[in-house]
């Protein structure tokens, strides 16, 4: 693959506005997992997550995931350096599910009440409703995507993005993830089931679901030589992508994690380098008991035992469905810049199928030369992502 | 980089229902056809369980997809990209979804419907059917979506990301989608529920097992052109997105024979994509076509537009378009030229 370097990063967490915010709440090993605000959480096992504090910039006619999006693709566009006329030639790929939901239920809620006309919002209802908005408003003339591939969804869009740039269909992209929280997320996991009531625990041996969280993160995508001649800082090499599809069930991983070894290995090939050059997976770690199991048993078989640090994300920010393929990708950069892998917070008894450090709790100093994050989603859809040091 | 044929085509809609010769049968004829599918069209394409188990939007997506790889003589199995365009999704699920929560507070949310509310569930199932373990993609945009999907799928095959790819669209109608979007003032497209699809792959590869090809994808671009969320955008915009797939297919404005249009009764929409395909091929206006004017408009149409781009590229020996144009500004282009 034609090397692809990552000139700019954009985020909104739970830990508020900004890189520095998220990369401080990471390093700190801070959980942002709190009572929900919201929604109406009566009658719900789980009533946490982590959402964006403080209110959301921008017009309140938009969605709260169009603002998400917003935000952190300015950030990253400001952060590479990208001029009013490169944009007019830049991709924009999105990595989406909600959409502008959250507005909608609550239109739709009101319409069980009583007759009310159409919201203006129903406009932004749909997943391609945040692309419509970011391009539109920062002047993104190039190819435009949006691509829904469920918890995937971020780690997707970064990986076609990368392919745009590679193959010359543009010279640079804006790529990334967001979702808002919404009510249909949230009964949704509740009723499978799957959501912890406490702060979810990946790999810990007595984990007991996820949490569900929001927010958004944009990257700027261009190839390394045309990086190198602007003399842009190039953050890291996204140098490999696999995406593959376990054709198994709608929503259980393969039980061996087929598919997800096949997306692990993809990314290795496309790099060209072995799993020996990898020092740290930052893992898909949702917490539930099938997933963390699933994927443990996948990154042995891909990279063996011991010296592998591996942390999941998700401890501290929840699982932010479209955006955390995204937001882990700059997770993963961060910490190859920073040389600091990110915990995984709360875990106290680490699953013995984890057979690897899961960095418990505090953050640790490490010198990486290939970091993978691993990104997997309802439909048997796995996606790696392969970032290499500058 | 690799030359993409097109060796199969399978559509399952109202109006027709079938592989390449069925498709090839109802364009010829002209004749608009019924908007909604015939529930023993849907029922001969999927097994008792799977219309047990699964939404109607994910029964039409399988369906089309069957009937796109029997059309190219593929085998279910075979290792397969899968790119999925949709505008809506599965919302119809995602309303009972809701329903159920509003009659009956939290205890009437059903766990079956959850993963129906994501729209990927449709891709979800066809990768499951039929098998197709390479990537698979869900692509979501007003309007676009199927012709986005061919052509991003033409681009993985191009570069060799996919070995073979199945690609088009699928979408359903909703009362409360209908309801909302007449209200908005979005109603005026002529729509229906289908899906269709295309069977993508590189063209020694279909030479090489003696497959027949209808045709190949030579060109394929998307881009967005400047107009405001929602809106339509200036008729004067350079159409980057034609110009983009003729530069990648090698072929000048003036040889394109025709163009299939993604007009559908949007009154502003359609004007402005007249005006974009007339500025960028230049002279006199082609001969044009616009399948939802007889099939109605789906994600799934796309497979309609690129059989019969196929089909008069075939018949006349120039190269034609596949043209495609969304509010919001999203604009594909497929140039395809005969086998």
């Amino acid at each position: 693959m034609t090397p692809v370097a990552v000139t700019g990063l954009g985020v909104v967490s739970p830990f508020g506005a900004g890189v520095k915010a998220y990369w401080d709440g990471l390093a700190a090993g801070t959980c942002a997992i709190r009572p929900v605000t919201l929604l109406d959480t009566e009658g719900f096992r789980c009533r946490i997550a982590a959402e964006v504090p403080d209110g959301v910039a921008g017009s309140p006619r938009r969605s709260r995931a169009d603002r998400l999006a917003l935000v952190a693709a300015r950030e990253a566009l400001d952060d590479a350096g990208v001029s009013r006329r490169e944009r007019a030639d830049a991709a924009l790929v999105v990595g989406a599910v909600g959409g502008g939901m959250l507005e909608a239920e609550a239109w739709y809620w009101e319409r069980h009440r009583r007759p009310v006309r159409a919201t203006r919002a129903l406009h932004a209802i749909f997943p391609s409703s945040h692309a419509e908005v970011v391009g539109s408003v920062l002047g993104l003339g190039g190819p435009r995507e949006t691509v829904v591939a469920a918890c995937s969804s971020g780690a997707a869009a970064l990986a076609l993005a990368a392919d745009l740039v590679a193959d010359g269909a543009a010279p640079l992209a804006l790529a990334g993830g967001v979702d808002a929280l919404t009510r249909i997320c949230f009964m949704g996991f509740n009723a499978l089931r799957l959501l912890d009531p406490e702060p979810c625990r990946p790999f810990d041996r007595d984990r007991r679901g996820m949490s569900v969280g929001e927010g958004a993160a944009f990257v700027v995508l261009e190839r390394a030589d045309r990086a190198r001649a602007r003399g842009a800082r190039i953050w890291a090499e996204l140098a490999g992508s696999g995406t593959t599809t376990d054709a198994h069930h709608v929503t259980a991983p393969h039980p061996e994690g087929e598919g997800m070894v096949r997306a692990m290995r993809a990314a290795l090939a496309a790099a060209g380098v072995g799993p020996g050059a990898v020092g740290y997976v930052n893992a898909h770690g949702t917490a539930t008991p099938q997933n963390d199991r699933i994927e443990a048993r996948a990154i042995r078989a891909v990279f063996g035992e011991g010296r592998l640090l591996v942390s999941a994300t998700k401890s501290m920010i929840g699982h932010t469905m479209a955006a955390a393929g995204a937001l882990e990708a700059v997770a993963t950069v961060l910490a190859l810049a920073h040389e600091l892998v990110p915990p995984t917070a709360g875990l106290d008894a680490p699953d013995p199928e984890a057979s690897f450090d899961c960095v418990p709790r505090t953050a640790r100093e490490a010198q990486l030369e290939a970091a993978i994050s691993n990104s997997f989603g309802f439909g048997g859809q796995n996606v790696t992502l392969l970032f290499r040091r500058a | 980089m690799r030359r993409v044929a097109v060796t199969g085509v399978g559509v399952l809609t109202g109006a027709v229902t079938g592989g390449s010769a069925a498709v090839g049968a109802f364009l010829a004829a002209g004749a608009p056809g019924p908007r909604q599918v015939r529930p023993e069209a849907l029922a001969a394409r999927i097994d008792e369980a799977e219309a047990r188990r699964l939404s109607r939007a994910c029964q039409l997506t399988v369906g089309a997809a069957r009937l796109a790889l029997a059309d190219a003589g593929l085998e279910p199995g075979r290792d397969l990209g899968l790119v999925v365009g949709t505008e809506f999704g599965d919302l119809r699920s995602t309303i009972e979804f809701v329903d159920g929560y509003l009659e009956r507070g939290p205890v009437g949310l059903s766990p079956l419907l959850f993963p129906n509310t994501v729209m990927n569930t449709m891709a979800a199932a066809t990768a499951i059917a039929v098998t197709a373990r390479e990537v698979s993609l869900t692509l979501n945009a007003p309007t676009v979506a199927g012709e986005l999907a061919v052509a991003r799928a033409a681009a993985l095959v191009r570069a060799g990301r996919a070995p073979a790819a199945l690609a088009g669209g699928v979408d359903q109608l909703a009362p409360v989608l209908l309801e909302a979007l007449a209200e908005l003032g979005a109603g005026a497209d002529a729509r229906a529920e289908g899906a269709g699809f295309v069977v993508l792959e590189p063209l020694d590869a279909a030479r090489a097992r003696g497959a027949r090809v209808l045709g190949e994808i030579a060109g394929a671009a998307w881009r967005a052109l400047p107009a405001r969320p929602y809106g339509v955008g200036r008729r004067t915009a350079a159409p980057r997105a034609i110009a983009a797939a003729l530069a990648e297919a090698g072929v000048a404005p003036e040889a394109v024979g025709s163009v299939q249009l993604s007009a559908a009764g949007d009154a502003l929409r359609d004007r402005w994509e007249q005006a974009l395909v007339a500025a960028a091929l230049g002279g006199g206006p082609p001969r044009a076509g616009a399948p939802a004017h007889l099939a109605g408009r789906h994600s799934g149409l796309a497979a309609l537009a690129v059989a019969a781009a196929a089909a008069d590229a075939a018949a006349s020996g120039a190269p034609a378009l596949v043209h495609a144009l969304a509010r919001g500004g999203t604009q594909v282009c497929l140039v395809v030229t005969g086998p």
